[in-house]
């Protein structure tokens, strides 16, 4: 089954790849897609790492108050509300942002209707902005969720001791809390980083300008000209950087010891 | 009379609704060493958290110095805490782990260095300041522990049973090494403990915890031969009980013969803290093991109370044998030099001053049945 289904259809793509539509060996389609998409290669990699590093951010941030959090109240609405969006599809999530972050959409009408903002001065997100935000908002409850149960998972009393020694919350979460959940952290920043760069439906939908995102592209080359060698060229380029993120992962735990 | 490091009075916390400490009034001296000795689930560890602030109080004070830190977050109560777990931080080196509370305090890193070092030799400990704390036993952790409670000079180090994740023979060396530190350092501190031993080696002063109330406070001599309470009797080793009837005679109590005991008088001072001489009624004896002789079964009481019983179980734990005796319908544990045999009447000997006097209620009773079967 897994010899069918992954990896004839992945050997079958990268040969694809390399290959001309006479079957002779060639880098043309690698020189196209380049030439053509080079500049929404670099939006690709832009996006992603500035979207993974803002799902870092906010899961440490909703992680670390849900850990150290003195207000029962509010980690208990925090917890109640941070996964809901884990269960909505991307291209579901694709159509809220487009009718929120619109021009005229929700975001910005409520903002005029609160004074403000005056509608002149409304300013629509429906750009790379807007798949950011989107893709922010649809995988941080997954980190999250990894994270805080990290956290969770600790020996309650290395905080206790940090806290004991005069060091306040901000300084525990990033100096005792953070390190000791570092391995979960980039397990769920990997994973989210490879979802990331395989979805079609945000781009399409919250952002229809130019530069775009690989994806959007291998769908046009194939859709448009029928043209898999371009697309699967493309293909191969995304594989490559999630294997970057990958290696960089692997490496970071063989330097400590082989942990996860 | 020194001054008093700290001061706790009419002391409440509760979990929810069940109350876990009841109004606890505790006095403990600058320099002094002082171990709260309890079973699980009496108090004792709560107490403790509640001193170093991480537990809420529902009543009560906490003075440090005479100063009123009821109501201060953990970190501004000048104490140091080891914890049971070691609770050492997994990604830092020894040196990190040891140097943290004065980083924290914003000491230059030459200053944090030559700290650390003092420390590490202080500690014996020395080369292995760059190594990873994962990489040490658990001796060496304990003492990583120790040491980064130590680092920053607190006024009071709390040790919450920093010994029970360690195998028998390194808590004994470690015992009597934080013992002499404490002394040389002159700090005062704070040991939590359910080990006897532990706490009568190492405290200058035993607080016997019980049901969220101190059930006795002293000497650690004092507590282990002058019990006021057949609870604290149990705990600290006399685990053997047996009901006699007593009366008032003289300057003491006269113990009645009964079916399975001689007559014997328990005078003042051999006459503990747990009954008054003028009693009369049940009362509960406790003993300990190798407080009794066994001796034959006819042989004269000569002011001593003998029980008379049989041997139903023996077992050697090294240096001497353990004999179960069946006294009527009750079991004692006797220790003893002699080999005897199992079934062979004895005549358990017990000097009057090795007796623990108290009136027998349902509760004193119940424990003792309980510590001695």
């Amino acid at each position: 089954m897994v010899l069918a289904l992954f990896v004839y259809p992945l050997c079958y793509s990268l040969v694809t790849a390399f290959t001309d539509k006479a079957g002779a060996w060639t880098l043309g389609n690698f020189s196209r897609a380049f030439e053509f998409y080079g500049k929404d290669i670099g939006f690709t990699v832009v996006i992603i790492l500035l979207s993974t590093a803002l799902i870092g951010t906010a899961a440490i941030a909703i992680g670390g108050y849900l850990t150290l959090g003195e207000s029962p109240l509010a980690v208990g609405v925090l917890r109640w509300i941070y996964r809901w969006p884990l269960f909505i599809p991307f291209v579901v999530a694709a159509q809220c942002m487009r009718t929120f972050l619109a021009k005229n959409g929700i975001m910005n009408n409520s903002l005029v209707t609160l004074g403000i903002l005056t509608p002149e001065q409304t300013v629509g997100f429906l750009d790379w902005r807007g798949i950011v935000i989107t893709f922010v908002w649809k995988q941080l409850p997954f980190v999250a969720l990894l994270v805080a149960g990290a956290m969770a998972a600790l020996d309650r009393t290395t905080i206790e001791a940090a806290r004991n020694l005069g060091a306040g919350r901000l300084r525990i979460l990033i100096e005792i809390v953070v390190p000791q959940v570092m391995p979960t952290l980039m397990v769920g920043l990997i994973l989210s980083f490879v979802t990331m760069m395989s979805v079609l439906s945000v781009p399409i939908m919250v952002s229809g300008e130019s530069p775009t995102m690989i994806t959007v592209d291998m769908a046009f080359r194939i859709n448009n000209y029928g043209d898999y060698g371009t697309a699967n060229a493309l293909g191969f380029i995304s594989y490559a950087l999630t294997g970057v993120a990958a290696w960089i992962y692997l490496k970071r735990g063989i330097a400590e010891g082989g942990r996860p | 009379m020194p001054g008093a490091a700290l001061e706790v009075a009419g002391l409440e916390v509760a979990y929810g609704s069940v109350p876990v400490l009841r109004g606890i009034d505790l006095r403990v001296d600058s320099g002094s060493f002082v171990a709260l000795l309890g079973a699980s689930g009496c108090g004792k560890t709560t107490l403790l958290r509640a001193i170093s602030g991480f537990v809420q109080v529902n009543a009560g004070r906490v003075l440090a110095n005479g100063r009123d830190i009821t109501h201060q977050p953990p970190d501004k109560r000048g104490m140091a805490m080891v914890f049971q777990s070691y609770a050492l931080w997994p990604h830092m080196t020894t040196a990190q782990n040891i140097g943290y509370g004065l980083k924290l305090r914003g000491q230059s890193r030459d200053a944090i260095a030559k700290r650390v070092n003092e420390i590490l030799a202080m500690l014996k400990l020395q080369g292995l300041g760059e190594r990873m704390v994962t990489q040490l036993s658990g001796g060496q952790r304990q003492r990583v522990a120790l040491g980064r409670a130590l680092a920053i000079n607190p006024d009071i180090l709390l040790l919450d049973e920093p010994l029970s994740n360690l195998d028998a023979r390194i808590r004994e060396e470690v015992r009597h090494e934080i013992k002499a530190l404490q002394q040389k350092l002159g700090i005062t501190a704070i040991h939590v403990t359910h080990d006897r031993e532990e706490a009568m080696v190492m405290a200058d002063r035993i607080v016997v915890m019980d049901a969220g109330n101190i059930a006795q406070q002293g000497a650690p001599e004092d507590v282990y031969n002058r019990p006021v309470s057949a609870f604290v009797a149990g705990f600290m080793g006399a685990g053997n009980a047996i009901r006699l009837e007593a009366r008032p005679s003289g300057n003491g109590l006269r113990i009645a013969a009964g079916p399975d005991n001689s007559a014997a008088d328990v005078t003042k001072p051999a006459l503990g803290p747990g009954i008054d001489a003028s009693y009369a009624g049940p009362v509960i004896a406790h003993f300990r093991s190798e407080a009794a002789i066994l001796s034959a079964a006819s042989d004269a009481p000569d002011g001593a109370l003998v029980l008379r019983g049989r041997i139903a179980q023996a077992s050697y734990p090294g240096g001497h044998y353990r004999y179960g005796v069946s006294v009527g319908d009750l079991n004692v544990i006797v220790d003893s030099g002699q080999r005897l045999n199992v079934g062979a009447a004895v005549g358990v000997r017990l000097p009057v001053e090795a007796l623990h006097l108290f009136p027998a209620d349902g509760r004193a009773n119940q424990q003792s049945f309980k510590q001695a079967s």
